[in-house]
């Protein structure tokens, strides 16, 4: 199983988990609104 | 298909894949991986002895596992090359002692145990995208209980039962008893029209098929009782109407109203259909001895390596998208790349022929002419302000810059092989590359002119040439509405919008920006969309130290078929606009006020 | 004819509003559009057309270039994605760099999808307008690089629509080659019986 860390999304504010590997860009999808402003939450 | 074996100039490459595509319209060098066949195709005289003595049967894959095949085999009578293939898989030679039968059986010595894959390099100046279609797996739809029933089978293994070169020789049996079946049904649109159980589209030649078969039924063995179930039947084309009307005097019966059920009697092993239909009312039960499920088309399976190979796009059907739907029906978006036959979308065979000869006249159209124009939309470095840093050089998706990072000479492109994408005019750190037709100070004046006049009431929206631009254009052809306070700037990919571009929006008043590109497996530009994304998250942090809601930055992902997506997307950043207050856009101004002051760089 | 380069000499934007019938004119008031381009920074002259991608359409661009010596051309029409090679031609044709031409997506992006909102629609309109024609003063003309294109073709797939390109190509005189994975070509027809309309064998 890939990493997992928590995301934002910037449209809808809705807070998620999402598979995550440093230094890896890949597309990612709000699962609540279905937007693609997702932000990593870094403090956490 | 005899033909494409002895034409002069074609060079058959069977059994073997594209594994790598670089280069652009005029000049492609494709990699072609030739998978190894264990046989000598030049040698084989497809004489059959190997196949004789091979003691090991598996399902053959042409008759659809309708009858078994040796390990070496010729995939069926007329193939072209007309040679054997061996399955190395399946075979005992591998270790002689087991086996090593056929290499003894063949006189011209062309098998051979160690054959491996082969690599070759092929240049070329068009590429015509023909790979087909695969046929809908109708197993997951319980109801019809394919796989659990027997006698229930598809359109295309009804095709082999039928063929006389095929497992039965051409007699109609059913598979339990193995005897003629006195009544047998079609089921149409079986896993098309229907979004939540199979595909949304039409298969477009499903109807006619069936018709077709029941034709066939009828001339062979006309007591055979046929019913149809259908939901609409299209015979849209030349001639089809006068075959629908032919089967139906031939005795087929069309029934409207697809079976929700299928029962098998346990002993008769006999099928009984339940179906709700417009004209008889209420659910009724027709028996028949086997049921052919008339399956749709989906896209070739191994389309995603096909489009992420030649940078193509979809659509959301999973075909591949044309240029344009009514007037570039057969050309990629992509300059000399055509499409033929069911990779653009299902269709029959006199269409997919049309659509070959169309994609034909086109790629002739480019040939002909022994040259090509390329848009002059390349990137320029402006040797006096580069530091030779070499990040251009890592972010190029096609290698076309190059710098000598130690010897501190400026970077250079090379013109031929950029595609224009400006992901390095966007992260040069020193603003020393920049985009012929689509400048830093062009774009500058375009955020200029839509932010000078009342900036609080507009989005400011950066689209993608290919998709989201693309995407912008369908929703307008399907008059998507969506709130009029959004202004697109153009640029050929998301990776040219520079950081600098963002900020001085937001240093001009912009409430919302948004920064649209394609899907990543979409993009245009090989990966040049990873640097758009990258960008963006940077730009997030900094705007959160300055003290600017990252909110305010919008990231999407719209692709060239998504004209819904698009407009649903300019209701959502209308929706953030308006929670952006005019307190909020006068802080902003004056944390960016210094980004609007001349900076020397002219571009 | 000999196409002008941008040199020292004073900008000369000139604007044509497209109507498109009533594709845009039914929701924009293009004569408002028209007016406000007017007021803008070089621009020359400005017109009003009902189809500016018609014949007489593309003839009055030429026309108004040539009369009032232009030097940068701005359409506000559909998209460019449609139009852009068209107007491109246009302006080669009279004899400017075909890359000082900026089109304004007054239909796609305006008209067609805000149609109950006709005074938003037109605001949105000129604001296009505007930043079109700021593009526009700004554009260079750009010399497209000419490749050679190898007389040859790649055909990927051997099914009916693949064996069908590769020997029109083929006959046509190209060199082809037929990329198949299958040991054999011939895909799904070769595996169906009868084909309709003509129910002849498949193969």
């Amino acid at each position: 199983m890939a990493e997992e860390a928590k995301f934002c999304c910037l449209r809808c504010g809705a807070e998620f988990l999402l598979p995550y590997t440093p230094g890896v860009t890949e597309e990612r999808t709000c699962p609540n609104c279905g937007s693609n402003s997702v932000r990593r939450k870094k403090d956490k | 298909m005899a033909d494409v074996g002895r034409h002069p100039r074609i060079e058959l490459l069977a059994y073997s894949e594209v594994d790598n595509v670089t280069g652009y319209v005029g000049n492609f060098t494709v990699t072609v991986r030739k998978k190894a066949r264990y046989v000598d195709v030049a040698e084989c005289t497809a004489c059959g002895d190997c196949e004789d003595v091979c003691p090991v049967t598996a399902p053959d894959e042409f008759e659809i596992g309708l009858a078994t095949r040796k390990a070496i085999y010729q995939p069926f009578p007329q193939a072209v090359p007309s040679a054997y293939v061996l399955n190395i898989d399946e075979c005992l030679g591998n270790n002689p002692i087991a086996c090593g039968k056929c290499l003894e059986a063949c006189d011209k010595d062309c098998i051979d145990y160690d054959d491996e894959d082969e690599l070759v390099d092929i240049e070329v100046g068009t590429i015509l995208v023909c790979v087909g279609m695969d046929v809908y797996d109708p197993t997951t739809l319980d109801e019809f209980g394919y796989t659990r029933y027997e006698n229930v089978i598809t359109s295309l293994e009804f095709e082999r039962l039928i063929n006389s070169g095929g497992p039965t020789r051409g007699h109609l049996i059913r598979m339990t008893d193995r005897e003629q079946p006195r009544t047998v049904a079609f089921i149409q649109c079986v896993g098309s029209r229907d979004a939540s159980r199979g595909n949304p589209y039409c298969s477009n030649f499903c109807c006619m098929n069936t018709v077709k078969d029941c034709l066939l039924i009828k001339d062979h063995y006309p007591d055979v009782d046929i019913k149809v179930f259908y939901m609409d039947i299209r015979a849209f084309g030349k001639g089809f109407e006068d075959l629908f009307q032919r089967s139906k005097e031939a005795g087929t019966v069309y029934i409207r109203g697809i079976p929700g059920e299928i029962e098998e009697d346990p002993e008769t092993k006999s099928l009984r259909l339940y179906v709700e239909t417009t004209t008889e009312g209420g659910v009724n039960c027709h028996e028949v001895d086997m049921a052919v499920l008339s399956v749709g088309a989906v896209p070739k399976r191994d389309s995603d390596m096909i489009q992420r190979l030649l940078t193509l796009q979809r659509s959301q059907d999973g075909f591949f998208l044309e240029a344009h739907p009514k007037l570039k029906p057969v050309d990629a978006a992509t300059q000399g790349i055509f499409f033929a036959g069911c990779a653009e979308s299902p269709k029959d065979i006199k269409d997919s022929v049309t659509q070959a000869s169309a994609a034909v006249g086109r790629a002739n159209r480019l040939m002909m002419q022994g040259e090509v124009k390329v848009e002059a939309i390349t990137s320029t470095v402006i040797p006096d302000l580069c530091k030779s840093c070499g990040i251009c050089v890592k972010v190029c998706p096609y290698n076309a810059i190059s710098c000598d990072t130690k010897a501190k000479t400026p970077a250079v492109v090379v013109e031929a092989a950029c595609a224009g994408c400006g992901a390095c005019s966007a992260e040069c750190p020193f603003g020393a590359i920049t985009m012929k037709h689509f400048t830093d100070s062009q774009i500058d004046a375009q955020i200029d002119a839509m932010l000078s006049d009342n900036p609080q009431d507009k989005v400011l929206a950066f689209a993608c040439n290919w998709c989201s631009y693309s995407g912008a254009d369908l929703a307008g052809t399907n008059r998507f509405q969506y709130p009029a306070n959004v202004r697109l700037i153009r640029t050929m990919c998301s990776g040219r919008v520079d950081k600098r571009f963002v900020l001085r929006a937001f240093a001009m008043g912009a409430p919302i920006v948004l920064v649209s590109g394609c899907h990543f497996a979409d993009c245009h530009y090989i990966n040049a969309v990873h640097w758009t994304q990258r960008r963006v998250e940077k730009l997030w942090d900094e705007l959160e130290k300055k003290g600017i809601r990252p909110e305010r930055l919008q990231l999407e992902w719209i692709s060239a078929a998504e004209g819904q997506k698009f407009a649903t997307v300019m209701r959502a950043v209308e929706e953030l606009r308006q929670k952006v207050t005019r307190d909020e856009i006068e802080h902003t101004r004056k944390v960016l006020a210094d980004v609007l002051e001349p900076t020397g760089v002219v571009a | 004819m000999a196409t002008r380069e941008e040199g020292d000499e004073k900008l000369r934007v000139g604007v044509f509003v497209c109507q498109c019938g009533l594709n845009i004119a039914g929701t924009v008031d293009c004569e408002a559009v028209a007016e406000f381009a007017e007021t803008l920074d070089d621009v020359a002259v400005v017109f009003n057309n009902r189809y500016t991608c018609s014949e007489p359409g593309q003839l009055e661009v030429k026309k108004a270039i040539q009369e009032h010596d232009l030097n940068r051309v701005v359409v506000a029409s559909c998209s460019p994605l449609m139009h852009e090679p068209t107007f491109r031609a246009v302006l080669a044709e009279a004899g400017l760099n075909p890359y000082l031409l900026e089109m304004a997506n007054l239909r796609e992006h305006c008209s067609w999808v805000h149609m109950g909102e006709p005074d938003k629609a037109t605001d949105k309109a000129k604001d296009l307008v505007k930043m079109a024609v700021a593009r526009a003063r700004r554009l260079r003309a750009q010399k497209e690089m000419v490749v050679p294109i190898r007389q040859k073709a790649l055909v990927i797939g051997g099914g009916v629509a693949g064996i069908q390109a590769s020997l029109d190509l083929a006959d046509a005189g190209y060199q082809v080659y037929l990329v198949e994975k299958e040991p054999s070509i011939g895909g799904i027809m070769a595996q169906i019986d009868k084909t309709y309309p003509t129910m002849d064998c498949s193969i």
